[in-house]
């Protein structure tokens, strides 16, 4: 930097976070003319009947049924998520291949490998699976396993290669063998991050799996979308409360495990015994096993099944010619508007609304609340609900994804605050400044780099998510694959497919390029 | 004459033994008062009693003759008129020396203006001209915080407070980490800072740095041991009631 001299004006870092909701002004222009007179009764009565949810005994036992089958299917894909991931992750990761092999080449092979399932988002997952092997209970279990997998693997990955290895090498030098030497000094740093991460991908697993019944899959995302359509909303209403119940007792026990098991002992006061932890993991880990076995039971999933393939429709001649003379350049263009204002949406309302909301105590527990209904939602059912005041479009489909990772960003910047040096905003608000102020200048401005990283990476995963609201229509790319699927146009499908994923891969490639940017200190 | 601070008979819980055990203590315009006492004896507590971060469980704090207002713009009016120089500084790392020292503003501008101080230099005159004052290279100003030195970031935080102009001053052991020409320029800055209709509360505890003190306060075990005027001589006098206060304690 060329300290003294002069330079434009750039924003301080307090601000950085907020610039993202400038896309709002835009917005709020071309919203009126999306909207339709029609359904605003509609959802009038939708909102009234969050109050009077139906306690009709049918309803509920065939919701908790759903409900059931929801958490069942996220469990199982979760646990094989998991399993693959540690595995492909070590299989990974270059210091493994060097320490075992001497060489790191396969590490990187496999790598970029892991990137083409990862790319494909577990909706694309599930439909093309329903495609291979009918509707069964496996698909939607194996639709979560393999991206997670992917995904978990690419973090492990990450993790394994980016620990200091000092260690590693002087039990090298003292003589230890490689894998004895690379479980000592690599499993107990790696421990507490797997198990935090791993949490968190229960949730996820937990939001796909309802996505997933959405459509057409199974369990509770199916009851939802079929009450919403016959616009049973006191039925719609007794489903996501429940969710929400599940979804919230789901992040509390998570949350409560992290901190028994993953965070630093030197926080509690009572010493605990050595190895007491580890014990405590190892029998949680034996006593999911036979809980798995017993819902793969429920769920009458059968392994065997798996092998029986459906006959595919009869593939027609490729034809390229059409394929090629579809609007690609729309297509991507849409695709990509799409995903930059749902991430603009997200990113920056968050910050914006937890500013706004700061002096009020109970307002801040309105807006936990919204967060909470905004990431329990499958982004496609509010993109319908949307669809009862607005026009479809692209914009309707970024605000339908965009409320749903307003969600998850605005619990994660809550929880960063919470965990920050609290000295510089109490300062602040000691001397008069106010809450508001207090929050911008002694919180925002540590937090801003850490959670735009992380908007970074929820923008790309917004990319690939783009194509769950393809069923509002002319949202780009997803709208189309939805269409290329239920005509099974393959040659079609399979162009979409490729380009959905260089689309993500590019997306990747830049997100992790401006989170490096971000974590350098300036 | 009407009090800057008051605390009535205040009590601050702690663990096993209370924090503050029915403190008072009263400081009128002009005065510059030295807290000292051992480590643990309370002082932190008692100036975050007086700065409204801790409430009392027992007793009353009074600001200009009045109790604390509960929340608002009156409770911000209240807090604005009292500034704290933090042990630990409290500065946010990422902002720029100027705009560090434009938060002190904070209380008395508006959201407009606040905002506009994290995009543009604003007041850069005033600025500069404290700069001066606090004996810093005015080139600093467009550095983050995080750049300075350990002395540096000490005069930035004391810039912050004078931007401020509170009526009364409070120090948390603000000498603790300077080297001694560096806390003899700090204190008498405070101390002329600290002149009438001023006035200055100074946690320190080093009883050779009193002079220059109107009075001075011990601190023991949470309770007061003693308020006296400092004499001319400096704290020779004193030296039997530091002796008394200090006894048993381990010095840090």
């Amino acid at each position: 930097m060329n300290g003294a001299s002069l330079q434009l004006p750039r924003p301080a870092v307090a601000l950085w976070p907020l610039l993202p909701a400038l896309v709002l002004l835009p917005l709020t222009l071309l919203l009126p003319a999306l909207v339709h007179g029609g359904g605003w009764d509609l959802l009038g009565r939708f909102a009234l009947a969050a109050l009077r949810p139906s306690f009709e005994p049918v309803v509920l036992r065939s919701l908790l049924q759903g409900l059931a089958i929801t958490v069942g299917t996220a469990l199982l894909g979760w646990a094989a998520s998991l399993l693959l991931g540690l595995t492909l992750g070590i299989a990974s990761a270059r210091v493994v291949w060097q320490t075992l092999a001497g060489a790191s080449w396969p590490a990187l092979l496999i790598r970029r490998l892991l990137a083409i399932p990862r790319a494909i988002h577990e909706l694309l997952w599930g439909l093309l699976l329903l495609q291979v092997i009918g509707l069964q209970p496996a698909v939607a279990v194996l639709a979560i396993a393999l991206p997670f997998g992917a995904l978990v693997a690419r973090v492990v990955g990450d993790q394994i290669d980016s620990l200091p290895l000092r260690n590693l090498e002087a039990l090298r030098a003292a003589g230890a063998s490689a894998p004895g030497a690379l479980l000592t000094c690599l499993g107990p740093p790696l421990l507490p991050l797997l198990l935090s991460y791993s949490g968190y991908r229960f949730e996820c697993a937990l939001r796909s799996a309802t996505l997933l019944g959405v459509f057409g899959l199974g369990g509770l995302g199916t009851e939802l979308r079929l009450t919403l359509q016959s616009l049973a909303f006191a039925e719609l209403w007794s489903g996501l409360w429940l969710l929400l119940l599940t979804m919230l007792l789901l992040e509390a026990a998570v949350s409560g495990l992290r901190h028994r098991w993953a965070m630093p002992l030197r926080f509690s006061a009572a010493a605990a015994g050595v190895g007491r932890q580890g014990r405590e993991l190892l029998l949680a880990a034996l006593a999911l096993i036979p809980l798995l076995v017993a819902v793969a039971w429920g769920l009458r999933l059968h392994p065997g099944q798996l092998l029986h393939w459906q006959g595919l429709p009869p593939l027609g001649q490729p034809q390229w010619q059409a394929v090629a003379a579809l609007p690609w350049f729309q297509l991507i263009l849409n695709t990509l508007l799409l995903t930059a204002l749902a991430a603009a949406v997200a990113v920056g309302c968050a910050p914006l609304l937890l500013l706004l909301a700061a002096p009020w105590r109970p307002a801040r527990w309105v807006l936990q609340a919204f967060w909470a209904l905004g990431r329990l939602w499958p982004p496609p059912l509010t993109a319908l609900l949307l669809l009862f005041v607005l026009q479809p479009g692209v914009l309707t489909g970024a605000l339908a994804i965009g409320f749903h990772n307003l969600g998850i960003l605005g619990r994660l910047l809550l929880e960063a605050a919470a965990a920050a040096d609290a000295g510089p905003a109490q300062a602040l608000e000691l001397a008069g400044s106010g809450p508001r102020l207090a929050l911008l200048y002694g919180r925002f401005s540590g937090l801003a780099r850490p959670y735009l990283a992380y908007g970074a990476y929820r923008a790309d995963v917004i990319l690939r998510e783009s194509v769950v609201v393809g069923l509002v229509g002319a949202t780009g790319l997803g709208s189309q694959l939805l269409e290329a699927l239920s005509g099974f146009a393959w040659d079609q499908l399979a162009a979409l497919v490729l380009a959905y994923v260089l689309l993500t891969l590019l997306g990747e490639a830049l997100s992790d390029r401006l989170r490096q940017r971000l974590s350098e200190p300036r | 004459m009407s009090h800057l601070l008051e605390l009535e008979r205040v009590t601050v819980p702690g663990r096993g033994r209370p924090r503050l055990d029915q403190v008072t203590l009263r400081l009128t315009a002009g005065e510059r008062v030295a807290l000292i006492g051992a480590s643990g004896a309370g002082k932190s507590t008692l100036i975050a009693v007086a700065n409204g971060l801790l409430n009392p469980a027992e007793g009353q704090v009074l600001w200009q003759g009045r109790p604390p207002a509960r929340q608002g713009r009156r409770r911000r009016l209240q807090q604005s008129r009292i500034g704290t120089l933090w042990q630990d500084l409290r500065l946010v790392e990422e902002l720029s020396v100027q705009q560090t020292l434009n938060a002190g503003r904070l209380a008395s501008w508006g959201w407009p203006r606040a905002l506009l101080n994290l995009l543009l230099p604003l007041e850069t005159g005033a600025c500069r001209e404290l700069m001066e004052r606090l004996d810093l290279d005015p080139a600093l100003l467009c550095q983050p915080v995080s750049a300075l030195s350990g002395g540096q970031r000490q005069r930035v935080a004391l810039g912050r407070l004078l931007r401020q102009d509170p009526q009364l001053l409070l120090a948390d052991e603000p000498l603790a980490s300077l080297d001694p020409r560096l806390a003899a320029d700090l204190l008498s800055l405070l101390l002329r800072q600290g002149q009438a209709p001023r006035a200055l509360l100074l946690s320190l505890h080093r009883p050779d740095l009193l002079h220059g003190f109107d009075r001075v306060v011990g601190l023991r075990q949470g309770r007061v041991r003693f308020d006296l005027s400092v004499p001319e001589g400096g704290s020779a006098a004193l030296a039997p009631h530091l002796e008394q206060l200090y006894a048993g304690a381990t010095r840090p």
